[in-house]
Formats: C-alpha cells, structure tokens, sequence
C-alpha cells in the first residue's frame, strides 16, 4: 500500500511539474512568456545574453518557437484543434482562422495603458485591419518608419552572381530577353567554377508556398507592384489576374526555351528549400527569382564563410521587365503595412496586461537599441559624431550563427522601428546605416556597386512610392479560406498552378502544354477569387475615402 | 470477463462459493491493472469518437462541439463531388495495395531465405542490419532517398558511368515513378521488421517435419514448399487480415515529403487531403467527414476478409 502511495505521489509530482512548465514567473521573479511564429526562423538559446539583458530592464522574456517542416496554415490549425496557444502568436497566413477560431484578444480595448502600441500605426492604418466586429486582433510588426525611411535590401527581382557581371563588363541589364542572354554567354564561356564543379545558370525554387519564384514574375514583368496575388489596373481601379496575360505566356515561353537549351537546372521543380539554400551556398547557381529575405541573408553568411564571396559568387538584383521602356516596380518602398498578419495575444495568456506592457518596452529606445544594434561596444562602436559603427570583428559575428544563437536577442517578430533609432542619428538596424551596410558587403558586391554608381541593393532597382490605399492586395488573399467560394478557387489555383506550370517549362511542345495549363486553370473558376478580390479592393478604396 | 473467471473458479473449487463482489475483492489488484487499460483505451480510442460529429456541422471552433450548426450530410457530398478527393482515393488505394502486396510477399520471402542460411552468425547479423531502417524516422529515410535520386546522386551517377542514361534523370518529376518510389521505400524500411514474426513462426515449427521431409528425399525448395510454408500459414493469414484493414493508412509522412507540384495529381493520399483542405483551411468538418470515410472503409474490409477467411475455414481475428 505504501508503495503504491509513493507511485501515486511521484506521478502527481510530474504532473504538477508538467503543468508548472506552461508559463508564469521563474523563480528570479522574471515573467516569462511563450510565443510562436508561424514562419521559420533559428530559435535562440535560453541563456541567451542580450535576451538576459532584456528580463532585467522589462522584467520579462519570451521564448520564441517558430515554424519547422510544416505550412503556416497546417501548424495554426493544429493549434486550433487542439484549442491551446502560446501567449503571443503570429498566425502568418493563417492569421484569420487565429480571429474566427476565438483564439485573440481585442488588442484595442486594452491599448489605452500602452501608448507606444497605440501609437505604431496611425488611426487609419489601425482601422484598415479592424475585423467585422470592430476591434484589432493583431498588431502588424513590420514596415512602421520611425522619421526617415532608410532601406537597403529589396525585396523580389531577378537575381545575378557577380563573376557574371564582371565578366560582361557591368552591363545595364532591362528586359528578359538580355538577362537570359548574359547567362547563355557566360555559361558557354565558363561552364564551370574554378574547381571543375559545373555551374548551374538558373534555378528556380518551387517547394510549397516559396513557388512564387516560378509564378509572379508575370506581374512584375509587366510594371506592376508586388500586389501579390492580383495586377492592380491603376487607370481603372479594376482587379487584373496575372497568370494568363499575353506577357505570362512569353515569359514561361521564355522559361521553357532556356530549359530546352538546359540552362535552367532540371531539378528546379522538385528540389525542396533546404536544397536549394544549399544549392545557392555552393555558389554554382548564375542566378535566379527569389525575394532578398528568402535567400538573402543565410546565404550571404554561408558564401562569406566558406570565401566564395572573393570569387564573386553574391548576387545582384535586376529590376527586370518584359520590353525595353516598362517602368519596373519590383520594390515598393516607404511605410507599407500588411495588414494580413501581425502579433496577436491569445485567450491562453493569463497576464494579459503584463503581455502588453513587454511589447510596450521592447519599443523603449533602450530596448530597441539593444534589439538591433546590441551591446555597446560589444556589438558597436559609437564614432566621435554619434554614429554607430561595427569592427570588422564585430561584423564577423553577425554572420556567426552559434554567437547569434548565444548573444543575440532581436525578438524580430515583435513590433519593431525601421527607420531611423529612436535616438534619432543612427538607423534603426545596422543593415539600414548607409556607410555601415555598404562596410559590412562583401568586395565581390562592392565593386558591382562601384561599377553601378550604387551604395544599396534597392538603388540597383529604384524606389517606388505606394500605389495606393489599396496595397498590398496580398493581405486579403493571402488570409482567404475554403470558406467562400473565391477561397476555394484560390486555392485550387494554386494546386492547378503548382502542378501545370513546371510541366508548362519542361514540355517539348511549349504550345499544347501552355493551352492544358489554361484550360486546367479556368476549371479553377478564378473568376470567383478575382471577384472577391474586386469587392476588397472596392472596400480599401472606400475606406481611405473617409480620410481624404 | 468477470463472470467467466467466476464460473471457472467454480469449477476449480466447488465447496467455497464466493460471490462476485467477493471475487472481485479477492482480485482487486488485477482487477485495478486492467481498471487502467479499460480507462486507457476508454480516453483515446473512443473519446474521440464522439468528435465525429463533427463531421455533420458546419463547424466553427469558436462555437464549439455544441454550438455549431447540424448539416447533415453535406460535408460527405461536398467530399465526393470533389475531383481531388476522388483522386486521393484512387492513390490512397492504389499505393495501399501496392505496399501490401509487396511489402507483404518479401517480408515472408526475407524470412524464408534467411531462415535457410546456415551460419548463425551471419543470419544474425543480415537480421539485425535489415530491420535497423525500421527505427528511422520517415523525414531520415526520405532525406537518403531525395539524395539517392537527385540529378548527382548515387542511383544517377551508376546509371549515367554505365551508359543506361545519357542524361541524369530526375526521378520525382514523372508521376508514373511516384508510386514504384513509395513502394521500394516501405519495403526497405519495414521488410526486414515485418519478417521477424514469420521468422519466429519458422522456429516454432517442429524439426521432426524437417528430417521426415528429409528422409523422403525432399529437396531444400519442397521443404520450403512441403513444411515452412504451411507451417507459417495462419501467421501469414492473421497478418494479411490485420494488413488489409490498413489498405486506406497508405501512409502520410512518405508521400507528404517526397511528393511535388509536378506528381501531386498522384502523391497525394487521404490524409493529405485531411491537412490540407482540412486544417489548413480551417474546414475541420470535411477533414472529419473525410476521416470517417476512411475509418467506415477500413472497417468494412476487415470485416469482409474475416468472412472470407471464415468461410474458407481459415485461421481469423474474430
């Protein structure tokens, strides 16, 4: 009996340990909270310094867990199923079925307290994201400029190494035509890299939602703005679908000729993206379509560390459009909210107050500071005028990721400034310091800038001003379910997409194939999604009304 | 199952009667231990049954299991007038019975052959290596695969230095490998685990059979025909009944990651559907509707392959 009493008390023992782990205070009186991200991103360690740093000033930290193998949409409805959250959440795309689940608190009915959160976005940028009942459920973290917009890196455009681009003598390249031209020559005169390893002249990443390196250029090509999902016609102010336009079918034409002439790598349609970051830190791919934030970043480190990036292996974007005199609009600058998606508190947080108050302070210069910039001179030096300053050491541990994993603290997906500092001299990221971004690049992309007249990736293509109140238009689709009928045709879209346009650029017969895709596609009924999209954009446009 | 064990005990010992409760009493400690397993398969086998429901609603989690509206049976003809559904049915079944013929005959083949080696230490060392793979996990053995395949993998490599192909070929973009791929993947994970019961029936089969069979002039091949085989033979059916209930659980995780928007018309099988129109979309009524179908098939065909082995006076379940 006594035996099974002391089973009995062990497991109420683990059970209660169990339940202690899901939240509350630890025992230095540091609140802790617990947040996922439906978006990959490299999870730090508990110790984490500058995370430690933090607890002290705010008096709480946050463990972060993000997305891993699975489909924003996949990982939010498991969630959903399972009916408990984290604290803090980001549902990414699957943000609305976070809303209609019950799963948010109304932000705004708490905000009164916290005037930095009342504050990150105007009146009207906060009544564009109201739900159908009224309140806000999430905060959108990303595009709130503090002062002056400094940008740097762009985001989608065509992609080329910098050994091309030294190799032609810097040309200025404009259609689609001369990009693929400047490949095909390079490729006949250098087939291989230095070792012997053939290069592979272009690749493009189709793994699951990434697919839109295959499919979007479409509306880029033509002039427009990353809208996303639709063209946007700005004469009058009417819905354009982008897949079936005259210029998509030149472009995949386009795409299919190269593949015949085997300059686009072959495992393109079924490589997965783990695969094809690596494949891009081999340095064998010329280039390729991607958004900057896609590749940018781990890739860069990777060709630093392993000295690629002597060998000209970066890449450089082009604005690139279907004829020579096309106005491109490949990056869209200034203070662009996506309403689809941004940090929610959950029914599952049982301090809500205290959550509001740790977003509160994780804007306080000191703490934003800390966020982007770290340490002073740990992480930064500070010049006799004030300006922030990296050592080149200071710059290699940027691109560490063991020291990042231990000593950085971004809390990235927390409402952040872009911008400038809150001090008002420096940027408030040191990607966004013009002398110190262009410090910390590689020599290869150095001298393109140099040959180009640049200092940043985005002069390469050219700063666009918002086209409208309206943008971008991906904030409602990408936030669409099987619910309605323009849902499912979105979504059989995209299955009807995925599956006819890798066999519209490998078929033999460009014609016949290109004819299946669109008759697969019009099975889709895109007439229903793009209806729906025309009633938003209808809605946005009235809204802003009220304003002017 | 109590009062079974009571009427036994009766027999044993006919002076004392004892009731049930003092039956039970005497047996508590026992009677606590499967308490917990009745308690057990209670809670997580059919619990969640009542989830079912589910799948007649128009569901919506915020209203709950008691709060959304009752629809009938619209979610199932929703389900089957969708084209995508009926295709992940097909590839469901197709790959189901593809793995269980075949996964099936080189497990007893696996077994047979190394039953016939004669050095024991090999035998136990071929055993030990062919059901490793069976503890990997699915994102292991699809990585290996995915590399074996590629462009400047191993399996290209040979076929191109061999002059079998003048050009690497890339074996995920054609739909009429997919199904040959999942195949050859579950036989080389689980051949060598699933061989491991027949193997045990082979040792329980009495030697004396053998020598007899021997001494008659039977060759290795006519022992194999003449004394393993039957001998193994109502192993072999219970596990071709328990196999057959598992056609439509054609797996998930294989296909999931080895499948591509150029083969989707034919990776995908049920349980993606489930995800992707189900959970992803926030449709949870039609990933239940969907559920169910499968559950309702899956019954049905063991049930019919028990008759079946019943009627033909075959070993069966129950």
């Amino acid at each position: 009996m006594r035996k099974a009493m002391a089973a009995f008390l062990a497991v109420l023992m683990v059970l209660s340990l169990a339940a202690c782990g899901g939240g509350g205070e630890s025992d230095s009186g540091v609140k802790e909270f617990t947040a996922f991200f439906a978006v990959p991103g490299s999870e730090i360690n508990s110790d984490n310094e500058i995370q430690a740093m933090i607890a002290e000033i705010t008096g709480a930290k946050c463990k972060e867990t993000w997305l891993t193998g699975q489909t924003a949409a996949e990982a939010v409805g498991t969630l959903i199923a399972g009916g408990e959250y984290p604290d803090f959440i980001d549902g990414s795309d699957a943000t609305q079925q976070l809303y209609e689940a019950g799963a948010l608190i109304p932000i705004d009915e708490y905000w009164d307290d916290y005037p930095r959160i009342k504050e990150f976005w105007s009146e009207q940028q906060w009544d564009q994201i109201r739900r159908d009942d009224g309140h806000v459920y999430w905060i959108p973290q990303f595009g709130r400029i503090n002062e002056v917009a400094t940008t740097t890196t762009p985001d989608e455009a065509f992609w080329i190494q910098a050994r091309v681009l030294e190799w032609a003598g810097y040309p200025k390249l404009e259609t689609l035509d001369e990009y693929f031209d400047l490949i095909e020559r390079y490729q006949a005169a250098n087939p291989t890299m230095d070792d012997g390893t053939p290069n592979i002249p272009y690749t493009i990443l189709c793994d699951d939602w990434r697919y839109f390196c295959l499919e979007n250029p479409p509306e880029f090509l033509d002039g427009y703005p990353n809208d996303g999902s639709v063209i946007v016609d700005t004469d009058t102010m009417k819905i354009v679908d982008y897949n079936t336009t005259p210029t998509a079918k030149r472009y995949f034409a386009k795409l299919n000729e190269e593949f015949q002439k085997g300059i686009i790598d072959p495992e393109s349609f079924t490589q997965t993206y783990d695969e094809y970051i690596a494949k891009l830190s081999t340095g064998r791919v010329l280039g390729m379509v991607d958004q900057y934030w896609n590749f940018g970043y781990t890739v860069t480190d990777a060709l630093k560390q392993s000295g690629l990036d002597q060998k000209g292996c970066n890449y450089i974007p082009f604005g690139i459009t279907i004829d020579k005199g096309i106005h491109n609009r490949w990056f869209t600058g200034g203070s662009i909210m996506n309403g689809a998606n941004g940090l929610g508190i959950t029914v599952s947080c049982k301090d809500i107050p205290g959550a509001l108050q740790f977003i509160e302070d994780l804007l306080s210069p000191e703490v934003t500071t800390l966020r982007s910039w770290g340490v002073k001179d740990v992480d930064y030096m500070v010049g006799e005028d004030g300006l922030f300053y990296k050592t080149p050491e200071q710059r290699a541990n940027t691109a560490n990721t063991a020291y990042k994993a231990s000593h950085v603290c971004s809390y990235s997906y927390f409402p952040g400034y872009l911008g400038m500092n809150p001090d008002g001299i420096n940027a408030a990221r040191p990607d966004l310091q013009p002398g110190e971004f262009y410090d910390a690049l590689s020599d290869d992309v150095k001298k393109c800038f140099d040959a180009y007249g640049v200092q940043t990736y985005v002069q390469m293509l050219g700063v666009n001003d918002i086209p409208g109140p309206w943008f971008p238009m991906y904030s409602h689709s990408n936030n669409m379910t099987t619910a309605t009928p323009g849902g499912v045709a979105w979504t059989r879209m995209g299955e009807i997409k995925h599956e006819y346009l890798p066999k519209v650029v490998l078929s033999s017969d460009f014609e016949s194939a290109w004819n299946e895709y669109l008759e697969a596609y019009a099975s889709a009924k895109p007439e229903d999604f793009l209806s729906e999209m025309q009633t938003e954009l209808d809605n946005r446009l009235a809204l802003a009304a009220k304003y002017e | 199952m109590a009062g079974k064990s009571a009427s036994a005990v009766a027999v044993i010992a006919p002076r004392q009667e004892k009731t049930f409760w003092q039956k039970i009493k005497e047996q508590k400690v026992l009677v606590l231990w499967s308490l917990i397993f009745f308690v057990f398969g209670f809670i997580f086998y059919y619990l969640p049954l009542g989830g079912w429901v589910i799948g007649f609603q128009d569901y919506k989690p915020k209203n709950g299991l008691f709060g959304s509206q009752f629809i009938g049976f619209d979610k199932f003809i929703q389900l089957f007038s969708d084209v995508t559904f009926l295709r992940t049915l097909r590839n469901t079944l197709c790959m189901g019975v593809l793995n269980l013929a075949f996964c099936f005959v080189t497990a007893i083949a696996f077994a047979i052959l190394l039953n016939e080696v004669k050095s024991n230490g090999g035998k136990k060392m071929v055993q030990t290596i062919s059901y490793l793979p069976h503890f990997l996990s699915w994102i292991i053995v699809t990585g290996i695969l995915h590399d074996m395949l590629s462009g400047s993998g191993i399996v290209n490599e040979i076929l191109v230095g061999l002059h079998i192909l003048d050009q690497p070929l890339n074996f995920f973009a054609y739909p009429q490998l997919f199904w040959g791929i999942v195949v050859f993947a579950n036989i080389w994970k689980e051949t060598g685990w699933n061989a491991i019961i027949y193997l045990a029936a082979i040792t329980a089969i009495d030697p004396s059979l053998y020598e007899a069979a021997q001494i008659d002039g039977a060759g290795r091949w006519s022992r194999i025909k003449a004394v393993t085989l039957p001998g193994i033979r109502p192993i072999i059916m219970i596990q071709l009944l328990m196999n057959v209930g598992n056609v439509l659980n054609a797996g998930f995780e294989v296909q999931y990651l080895l499948g591509n928007g150029l083969v989707q018309s034919v990776s995908q099988t049920i349980d993606i559907y489930v995800l992707k129109w189900g959970i992803s979309q926030g449709d949870y009524a039609i990933g239940t509707a969907a559920g169910i179908f499968k559950s309702v098939v899956s019954i049905i065909l063991i049930v019919a392959a028990n008759q079946i082995a019943k009627r033909s006076g075959e070993e069966r379940l129950f």
